[in-house]
């Protein structure tokens, strides 16, 4: 049994033989996709739409008539491109961080001794969990006691701190499943714990990094309380609030957020679909020293 | 340089692309934060010589009217320059209360103007937070404003609200439906039982829709079925509870009644706030709807509605021998008690408060004045003409409970009225909000 | 050539057990920044929450006074409290464990090479990346109990004959949030196992094979095993933000019909910023952090066990 590690097995791993096992997992995905997709396409289905069309008794999936309007509002009436500006720096700027100082420390826990590690771990786990709701209130008058209010800097620094317990476990998780036998061998070869991070441990838990950068970055952009309570303008509300406030005294027009919901989730899915191939595909496996 | 041990760990076929890709791609994350952050001055500067005040108020409109009307304000004079501090939109009536406390409750002065939802006034006049308005807007000014509304705009003999518009709970039923029936419009709840029944069918599935669900709507609901049997849930002196009064009782019986004896509103009405309510009726499907104002234009768009032309508007039905009775909201507004510019949040207020620019808002969203003058106006006729019809009817509208402890009264009756249209113990339900109601209001 | 290299290193070097002394400030300096952003926002907020829990203070009247564990008291007999607890913890387990089991179920399916999988992948992300405010109303909408697509559906395959009401009967409110949450949330636990499923060596999982062992008793012996700390931390973070849910339950049924969704995050929202009062409200958060530790602790027993297995 030799797996050469400069060549990840292709050809027969992971993809079983037998054509019952075949099929239930294609059935299986297809359900996936459309469990997943469904009311998205719906959703979709209704941005074209009149509204008056969507309370019927009969809902149609094809919408007849196609309006464009629900799009052109969104945008012309709504200015939902300067929300999306918002999201895109702060959900951008809190995932770079978040993966910085959350990777470096989770190396520091994983694999530097550090006394009472699991304490730390669990300080940050704690800290974490006391209801947001709670959390809100007193922030909003440190933040503007600070003059922070209607800012980017208070939105990243929230959503940090909410991110980074998730970021830190769980790269710790996928930082300690790494054998230690490869740091070692590294090491006694003179490599310095920088190298060993960026060279080894990063590369070889790649997949848990994207992961968590991606999920970091969902967090953040549909991040809905604080955004509400620390931004009243337009130029620092992020999508979820320029979303939110689509509705007027009690009337919610349907068709425009059905419109901005395809909008502003279809750049995370092409995004996903990118850093997939580039990422996941073909990636450690028989790479990995025995 | 050993590299052995790294070599093919983790890449994939012939590319370091990707880790090129997003180092780029971070790098200019970061760049763009960075020149966000530096906290580029977005707010309105300063305009030399102006005072400086601020307006928070939600956007009532998803067009930005309340934004254009600061814009007229700040170009009709030259003394003072407001700027608009946006709140959640009041749809989430909560986050509005939650935003306005936060900043109210900081006593900074910030905002200098406000608008508050009627059903806070007591609230907010009795932590402080809004300046009695007595001393600049004397007692004949007032006489030219609805009195039920400048009323409510009272505490403890002060005024500290300015009257904005006011809404009320209407009856909306469907012309074409009573017509073929022969029927005329229904007056008392026994009336519109049975024409309700009587209209369903087909495609109406349902006589007569309004709104349950475990929220404030549930509250204005109440008042109005309450009120309509010329019962109340606070007594006149904000301390008597009599939400377990016959009157009551029998009110909150007819509301579980529609639903399971009588069947003419669905169960899903329990879950319904305006707009799940409202769909129904406007698609075709309900012969009467209880709704504030804002369905009527919605009710004549073609691209919104199956039954344009087909709906009129209604004072709501009462019990036998008593009135009808219609819930009364609306927002008003309020000074900062703590502001530092009294003098140009009370001339912005007046700017506010004219005959002009209640006709503005009125015309434009159907919202009803609290002007006496304007209901005639006959530009408010052609746009909206229910206004004028209905005028009785917001002469008549009853507020709910006004207490300071509103907020906490309101949950109580949420929780239980809820549980008596779910389980049909009105009897104990009702006691038990009057027990607990008890304990907050300190009878 | 190499080995003299080597051992000549090796005596260079202090002894083993001094080596990492070399760099012990430098491991602890890599904390700094992700310690300081999580304390700086966390520190102030928790203990403000637990020092005004021991008072009475609403925000709308200057009173505060000291009333130590009057609001705890209070709490215990709290009715409304109880019955928030008891949602809150059914709502928990339902949606971590479903969430978990499906989650893992599709982290399967993706782990294996076949046509598509790339599109799959993208199209499981996406209940995850719509904006949770859009999501409430659009899940409300679809179980709507008049005209929602979910009883249109159900009615054309025969499945029910009349419309149920989902959101409007006590019985099936929470459930129905349930699965609105499991939708939303199962690609968060699908994407972590993907990713934890990944970084397990195939190699092992080809020796069991080679050795004659089935699918499934690889997934078993071999690859769940090996999958158990990244579940458990998965699960772990799953379930305590499952028992702070808030937005779907406040959008789609505000707690009721009967208060028979009410959760605690409703309820503390309510008491804190309709009415106002902070005292009480802070003492139902602290009874929720309270809550949420032992889930933690829980969890953390069987994750450090995991890892002492391990061997590490």
């Amino acid at each position: 049994m030799s797996l050469d590690p400069g060549h990840p097995q292709r050809a027969v791993r992971g993809f079983p033989s037998l054509p019952w096992d075949r099929i239930m997992i294609y059935a299986c995905a297809l359900f996936v996709v459309c469990w997943s997709a469904g009311p998205f396409v719906w959703q979709m289905s209704t941005s074209l739409q009149l509204d008056r069309h969507l309370v019927s008794g009969n809902p149609t999936l094809i919408p007849n008539p196609i309006t464009f309007d629900h799009f052109i509002n969104i945008f012309v009436g709504k200015s939902l491109h300067r929300y999306l500006l918002n999201s895109v720096i702060v959900a951008g700027t809190t995932t770079f961080l978040c993966l910085l100082f959350g990777a470096v420390a989770a190396f520091a826990l994983a694999r530097l001794e550090i006394r009472g590690r699991f304490g730390i771990l669990g300080f940050i786990l704690g800290v974490s969990m006391f209801p947001q709701i709670a959390i809100v209130a007193p922030l909003y008058m440190l933040a503007s006691q600070m003059g922070w209010l209607d800012t980017y800097r208070v939105l990243i620094v929230v959503y940090l701190a909410l991110g980074l317990p998730l970021v830190i476990w769980v790269l710790f998780g996928y930082f300690r499943s790494i054998p230690k036998s490869i740091d070692e061998a590294a090491r006694i070869d003179g490599a310095k714990p920088l190298a060993i991070f960026c060279l080894i441990t990063l590369p070889m838990s790649l997949p848990g990094v994207v992961t968590t950068g991606l999920l970091s970055f969902i967090a953040a952009w549909n991040e809905f309380m604080f955004a509400l309570a620390f931004t009243s303008d337009i130029n620092h509300q992020t999508v979820p609030v320029g979303i939110a406030n689509f509705t007027d005294v009690h009337y919610i027009p349907w068709g425009d957020i059905a419109a901005a919901s395809v909008v502003v989730t279809l750049p995370l899915v092409v995004l996903v679909l990118i850093f997939e191939r580039h990422i996941i595909a073909g990636l450690t496996g028989g790479a990995i020293k025995e | 340089m050993p590299k052995k041990l790294t070599d093919g760990v983790g890449k994939p076929d012939g590319t370091g692309m990707r880790r090129r890709d997003f180092i780029v791609a971070s790098g200019a994350a970061v760049a763009t934060a960075a020149v966000g952050a530096l906290g580029l001055p977005t707010r309105l500067y300063a305009q030399t010589g102006r005072t400086e005040i601020t307006f928070a108020s939600p956007r009532f409109f998803s067009t930005d009217t309340t934004q254009q009307l600061v814009e007229a304000y700040n170009k009709s004079q030259n003394s003072v320059h407001v700027s608009y501090v946006e709140l959640p939109p009041p749809s989430s009536s909560t986050e509005v209360h939650q935003q306005l406390v936060q900043q109210l409750a900081r006593k900074t002065g910030s905002p200098d103007v406000f608008t508050q939802d009627i059903i806070w006034v007591a609230e907010f006049a009795a932590a402080g937070w809004a300046l009695p308005l007595d001393s600049y807007f004397g007692a004949d000014e007032m006489k030219a404003y609805l009195p039920g509304v400048v009323q409510a705009c009272t505490w403890k003999g002060q005024l500290t609200a300015m009257p904005w518009f006011i809404d009320s709970g209407k009856l909306y039923y469907r012309t074409d439906i009573l017509e073929k029936l022969g029927a005329t419009v229904p007056e008392t709840w026994d009336d519109l039982i049975e024409t309700a029944k009587k209209g369903m069918g087909g495609d109406v599935r349902f006589g007569f829709i309004w709104q349950a669900k475990q929220a404030e709507i549930l509250t204005c609901d109440l008042v109005s079925f309450v009120g309509s049997n010329g019962g109340s849930i606070l007594g006149p002196d904000g301390k008597t509870v009599k939400i377990a009064e016959p009157e009551a009782k029998a009110a909150v019986q007819l509301m579980y009644d529609t639903i399971h004896k009588d069947k003419i509103t669905p169960a899903d009405v329990l879950t319904w706030d305006e707009e799940p309510s409202r769909r129904p009726f406007t698609a075709g499907q309900s012969v009467f709807l209880r709704n504030w104002s804002y369905v009527w234009s919605i009710a004549q768009d073609k691209t919104q509605s199956d039954v344009v032309g087909k709906v009129e508007v209604a004072p709501l039905p009462h019990f036998a021998g008593k009135k009808s009775a219609a819930c009364l909201g609306g927002y008003q507004y309020g000074v900062n008690a703590s502001t530092k510019n009294k003098e140009a949040a009370i001339d912005f207020l007046r700017w506010l408060s004219t005959p002009a620019t209640q006709l503005h808002f009125a015309t434009e969203q159907g919202f009803v004045p609290t002007r006496l003058s304007v209901f005639d106006e006959p530009e408010l006729a052609k746009t909206q003409p229910f206004i004028q019809k209905l005028k009785n009817v917001s002469l008549g509208a009853i507020p709910r409970p006004v207490t300071p402890k509103y907020p906490q009264v309101t949950l109580i009756l949420q929780s239980e009225v809820s549980r008596a249209l779910v389980s049909g113990d009105v009897e104990g339900s009702l006691n038990k909000a009057k027990a607990q109601i008890e304990k907050i209001v300190g009878a | 050539m190499a080995v003299a290299k080597t051992l000549t290193r090796e005596a260079d070097l202090p002894p083993p057990e001094m080596r990492f002394r070399i760099w012990r400030p430098g491991p602890a300096l890599l904390l700094v920044p992700a310690l300081a952003a999580i304390a700086a926002v966390s520190i102030y907020p928790v203990i403000l929450g637990f020092w005004l829990s021991f008072r009475d203070t609403t925000l709308s009247s200057p009173k505060d006074t000291f009333i130590g564990l009057d609001n705890y008291q209070q709490l215990a007999s709290d009715s409304q409290f109880w019955n928030a607890w008891i949602h809150t913890m059914e709502f928990t387990s339902a949606s971590t464990l479903l969430e978990t089991l499906v989650g893992l179920i599709i982290a399967l399916i993706l782990s294996q090479r076949f046509l598509g999988r790339g599109l799959v992948r993208a199209a499981m992300l996406v209940p995850w990346a719509i904006p949770t405010v859009v999501t409430s109303k659009m899940f409300g909408w679809l179980f709507d109990g008049q005209n929602g697509v979910v009883n249109y559906l159900l009615r054309s395959v025969g499945l029910i004959q009349e419309n149920v009401n989902w959101y409007g009967s006590p019985d099936l409110a929470l459930w129905t949030i349930v699965i609105a949450d499991v939708w939303k949330t199962t690609p968060f636990m699908a994407l972590l196992l993907l990713a934890g499923l990944q970084t397990i060596p195939h190699s092992l999982s080809e020796a069991a094979l080679i050795d004659g062992a089935n699918s499934w008793q690889r997934f078993w012996s071999v690859r769940l095993p090996l999958l158990a700390p990244t579940l458990l931390i998965a699960a772990m973070f799953r379930s305590l933000d499952a028992f702070r849910i808030f937005d779907l339950v406040y959008v789609l049924t505000g707690g009721g019909p009967a208060d028979s969704t009410e959760v605690l995050s409703t309820l503390t929202y309510k008491n804190l910023f309709s009415a106002l009062q902070f005292g009480y409200g802070s003492a139902l958060s602290t009874a929720m952090f309270i809550t949420e530790i032992f889930i933690a602790l829980v969890f953390g027993i069987f994750i450090l066990r995991k890892f002492k297995e391990a061997g590490q």
